[in-house]
């Protein structure tokens, strides 16, 4: 079900192929409405996007939204996005790092404490990181991370995810590389960067896109450490385009679409190396 | 490296014991060091001494924003030694981080406040003092709405300076009323003349006042409502809720009835009734005065502005006051604290200029100049000033407000008769008030 | 726990690709005995100091009545603790609703955000032109923070004035239901709105899993004439789970952890039958200034979910048996 058959010709074939588009389409319209009509609103003017009902095209098409994003020196639009940029970047880098190398010594390795180690470390996963907010700000505070870019990239990289993704994807690699590389007289650092990293690509490519994101997306902790303007992350600072009282809709769409775009083209670029990589079964045979 | 040594040392002595650890990090912010607060600078006068750059933080996210900023270029120009520079935060992120920042050194100089969040904040020792700041405008009780005046008051000294009052107005679509018949010259001031309203709007196929369940807009209408048919929240000295007296339930009932009568839609959404307004699609909202400048954005709604109308026995409006206050700071800088009062003192004297932000500036002097008289929507709403009712003071209020607001959520959803949620709103609200009284002690 | 754990991933029964992990560690040893503390070293400073650190400090908290910036942060044992569940306390009642709301999301949310994603990840999977555009698509909702999502449907999603309902009318069905503001409605679109912006997510994960199992698998089982379900059933299912119970147990975990969706669209409504456990800890730490209580909910919260994760993880082992 989940390989095409190059055989089976015909008629059946084509069936199943106009089958295969149809839920396609029909779920793309679902997942694509509301975007377009993020977009559709960002192209508004003010009145025009508060009008009831509203209007399915932007008349009169407008810049309004953008230009507020981009003209006023009070959003520094582009700033925040850089510095979202920037710290989802050096967050997932970091979790890789240090994730990859924790779970291998936990799926791979013996030693005295691994058990409790890792029943430590997975423990932590049920503590919603929300709730340890105010312990977390005493500790950032105590290091005087508060306000700098180091507050928004270390912190999250403690959660659990990583080293319990890695780890299961460590554990289902086939151990007969490994013995053959130890044969060859390779140290388990030379067993880890030669052969395991390199046969975990999409677990780490997959685990490099989703750290990106939570980081990308985490709004609460931004809000509470962050607070010079020129410092911000998006979602802090998309949330000051929000007026007190109304909602200037074409504006923070205009954000959104904005700050949203680089991040999706990324994601069509590298979504083949995420998903495929290097196939590990392939290599097996 | 320094820096890097300094925050190995300091976790060290986190992770050796965290009683310390706690004490070290909260040495900076607690309530003992005022000692920079009354005594230093002149109230304001004047500020002479080395430049200072001083941070201020308001939560001015809409047009208003703009007109205090540039209020602040005005004074930064005039003022060589001072430079104020301006971060704005949407004000519900604004109250949860000014404490952390704050006690991390990062707060601002200057704080706005909304006047029901004075007592919370100067009760926490987050921010200073400013009685000789109030003596040097020579401000006084008479130039004040009393509770405006007393609001900036916790334990007789006062933490803020009033700059402006913001009531709920009733804003009246004209094109709609044409529609229905009605003059719209002449919005309806009493409980028979909307009612009637209402009827005819009706039959012209117009829902014509929309009952919000949310706190913006309808909770602020249900207390208003309820300070108008004679009711209070809270007892005198804020010890106990009264939301749920006899006229609370029938202030209440009346504006559930909106609904049951077709004169609302049911399940209104947040903002759904003000934009159902813009776009013609009711005909009245009662919403803050500052929702002037943004209809003023669009030109093709015509409207109109006037005091609420008078529903139950006596006219009243809900009503709030942005406050400046001063910070307390880990290391205290008496230039910076004498230069923040030097530039409430300014702000002060040009509240007239504020009022061009869509507030109701809070001198009395100002209001009744002629220039305040020529800003005629503002100006409009300056008799609410004299019945209006402003959020109580006490320390730790906030949550139990949101008992308040959630209590008419029920009601206007129909979740619960409004007897049932407002008697429900109390009982918690009972005990909310006991554990303020514990934590901040009185 | 670790044992439990374990169980996911170690299977003796199927072939590979897990099934080395049962002799995982025979090649260890090789290097010295440091070696190991050494892979663990980096991660375990910064879990050290941002994982547990917060929950010793949290501990702390909770057997005290602390606030910021109060002078005054009295020991108070497990007064806390105590509040969350005698009824005459100011907290229980919503404290206990809040609960209710968590569990009432997870519920319903869970099954819908481990099947869907599955769904699409099968369907992507395929080799097919334009397969790109259509995962890209599918994906696109989670590129956007809670924040921006939040706005959306509130507005896409209003009673009176929204979309949705819009097209409802249009197509003959009710015009009028209240999506955000009554039951079961709110559920139902706090689910749905989830559904949408994470199922992306959970199909990444699901993509990945799928390149692990072997085509060879699939074709030995199309010789033995397994026709597309039994294929499903037989090696589809089997190699995925490892990657099922890091789902499952994630979204759990997400589920269970959710905030920002009933903040913005519903804003608890109605009355506060939608704020859920986390929003609550956040509001009483942060808006009303009991870090103390806050972190004692914080603590109770994480044994719940922890008893729930182990019952995930007991109820998987069972089925492997």
């Amino acid at each position: 079900m989940t390989t095409p058959t190059p055989t089976t010709r015909g008629s059946a074939t084509a069936l199943r192929r106009v089958v295969l588009y149809a839920t396609l389409l029909a779920l793309a319209l679902i997942f694509l409405m509301p975007l377009v009509w993020m977009v559709i609103t960002s192209l508004k003017t003010y009145t025009a996007a508060q009008q009831i009902p509203p209007s399915w095209l932007p008349n009169p098409l407008a810049g309004y939204g953008y230009e507020q994003i981009l003209n006023n020196s009070a959003n520094p639009v582009l700033r925040w996005f850089l510095n979202s940029m920037l710290a989802a970047t050096l967050h997932s880098l970091l979790v890789l790092v240090t994730a990859s190398m924790a779970a291998y010594a936990l799926a791979r390795l013996r030693f005295r404490g691994r058990g409790v180690s890792f029943a430590l470390i997975v423990g932590t996963l049920f503590i919603p990181p929300t709730s340890l907010i105010i312990p977390n700000f005493l500790i950032v505070d105590q290091l005087n991370w508060i306000d700098t870019l180091a507050v928004v990239v270390v912190p999250g990289a403690a959660s659990a995810f990583g080293v319990f993704f890695l780890r299961q994807f460590f554990l289902s690699l086939p151990n007969e590389l490994e013995e053959a590389a130890t044969l060859d007289g390779a140290n388990q650092w030379q067993i880890f960067f030669r052969v395991v990293l390199p046969l975990s690509k999409p677990a780490l490519a997959t685990l490099a896109v989703l750290s990106f994101l939570t980081n990308w997306n985490d709004f609460l902790w931004p809000i509470f450490v962050l607070f010079s303007p020129d410092k911000l992350t998006l979602p802090p600072g998309l949330g000051l385009l929000q007026g007190s009282y109304v909602t200037d809709y074409p504006v923070i769409m205009a954000g959104a679409v904005l700050a949203s775009l680089p991040v999706l083209i990324l994601f069509v670029l590298a979504q083949r190396h995420i998903i495929q990589g290097v196939s590990r079964s392939g290599l097996k045979g | 490296m320094i820096q890097n040594d300094m925050s190995r040392r300091r976790l060290l002595g986190l992770g050796l014991g965290l009683g310390a650890a706690a004490s070290l990090t909260l040495a900076g912010c607690g309530g003992g060091d005022s000692s920079s607060g009354p005594a230093a600078g002149n109230g304001g006068k004047e500020y002479t001494g080395p430049k200072v750059d001083l941070k201020l933080w308001n939560g001015f996210t809409g047009g208003d924003g703009d007109i205090f900023k540039t209020l602040v270029n005005q004074f930064n120009t005039e003022h060589k030694n001072i430079a104020v520079s301006v971060a704005t935060y949407q004000w519900e992120d604004y109250y949860n981080k000014l404490p952390g920042a704050a006690s991390s050194g990062n707060g601002p100089d200057i704080a706005v406040m909304h006047m029901d969040q004075l007592a919370t904040f100067a009760a926490r020792g987050v921010i200073t003092e400013l009685d000789d700041v109030a003596k040097n405008l020579e401000l006084a009780e008479g130039d004040f709405a009393p509770t405006v005046w007393k609001g900036g008051l916790y334990n007789n000294k006062r933490y803020g300076i009033p700059l402006d009052m913001h009531p709920l107005g009733f804003y009246y679509n004209k094109a709609v009323m044409q529609k229905a018949g009605l003059d719209p010259n002449k919005p309806p001031t009493t409980k028979d003349e909307y009612v009637a309203a209402l009827a005819e709007l009706k039959k012209a196929g117009v829902q014509g006042f929309w009952v919000s369940p949310f706190q913006f807009t309808g909770g602020m209408t249900f207390y208003s409502l309820l300070n108008q048919w004679g009711g209070t929240l809270f007892d005198a000295d804020v010890a106990k809720a009264t939301f749920n007296s006899d006229p609370a339930v029938e202030a209440c009932t009346w504006l559930v009835d909106m609904i049951k009568q077709g004169y609302s839609p049911a399940n209104v959404g947040q903002d759904a009734d003000y934009l159902a307004f813009k776009s013609g699609k009711n005909a009245f909202t009662w919403n803050g005065i500052w929702q002037i400048n943004d209809l003023k954005k669009s030109p093709e709604v015509q409207w109109g502005v006037a005091p609420l109308p008078q529903i139950g026995s006596k006219p009243a409006a809900w009503a709030n006051s942005h406050n400046f206050t001063i910070v307390k700071q880990r290391a205290n800088d008496a230039n910076k604290v004498s230069g923040a009062k030097v530039f409430i003192n300014w702000l002060s004297e040009h509240s007239l200029d504020w009022a061009k932000g869509g507030q109701v500036p809070a001198r009395k002097a100002v209001r009744e100049g002629a220039e305040f008289k020529a800003l005629p929507e503002i100006s409009s709403l300056a008799p609410e000033l004299e019945y209006a009712a402003f959020p109580p003071a006490a320390p730790g209020l906030g949550e139990v407000m949101t008992t308040f607001y959630n209590s008419f959520n029920e009601a206007a959803l129909g979740k619960k008769s409004p007897k049932q949620a407002l008697d429900d709103g109390v009982a918690k609200a009972n005990k909310q008030l006991e554990d303020n009284r514990k934590k901040y002690g009185s | 726990m670790a044992d439990v754990i374990e169980v996911g991933a170690a299977r003796d029964d199927a072939p590979p690709p897990a099934a080395n992990a049962a002799r995982r560690g025979a090649s260890a040893g090789r290097t010295g005995r440091a070696t190991p503390y050494l892979f663990l070293a980096p991660y375990l400073v910064l879990f050290g100091v941002f994982g547990l650190l917060p929950i010793v400090l949290g501990i702390w908290l909770s057997v005290h009545q602390w606030d910021f910036q109060l002078p005054n942060r009295p020991f108070i044992g497990l007064d806390n603790y105590k509040d969350l569940f005698s009824s005459d306390s100011a907290i229980y009642g919503d404290w206990w609703e809040s609960v209710r709301a968590t569990a009432i999301f997870t519920v319903l949310s869970v099954p819908l955000l481990v099947v869907v994603p599955l769904g699409l990840a099968l369907l992507l999977n395929r080799s097919f032109p334009g397969r790109t555009f259509f995962r890209a698509i599918y994906f696109a909702p989670y590129v956007l923070g809670v924040a921006v999502i939040g706005l959306l449907w509130r507005f896409l999603l209003d009673a009176n004035l929204g979309l949705v309902n819009r097209l409802a009318g249009a197509v003959g069905l009710p015009a009028d239901t209240p999506w955000v503001t009554n039951m079961p409605w709110a559920w139902i679109s706090l689910v749905g709105v989830t559904v949408w912006w994470t199922s992306g997510f959970n199909a990444v994960i699901y993509l990945a899993g799928l390149q692990d199992i072997s085509p060879e698998l699939y074709e030995a089982a199309r010789m033995d004439g397994a026709n597309a379900w039994q294929r499903f059933r037989n090696v589809t299912l089997p190699g995925l789970r490892p990657v099922l119970l890091f789902v499952i147990t994630t979204t759990v975990l997400a589920s269970a952890n959710m905030f920002g969706q009933s903040f913005l669209i519903t804003q608890g409504a109605p009355g506060t039958e939608t704020r859920t456990v986390v929003w609550f800890i956040v509001e009483e730490g942060l808006r009303d200034n009991d870090a103390g209580r806050a972190a004692a909910m914080s603590i109770v919260f994480a044994l719940m979910l922890a008893v729930v994760s182990i019952a995930n993880f007991r109820l998987f082992r069972y089925k492997e048996d």
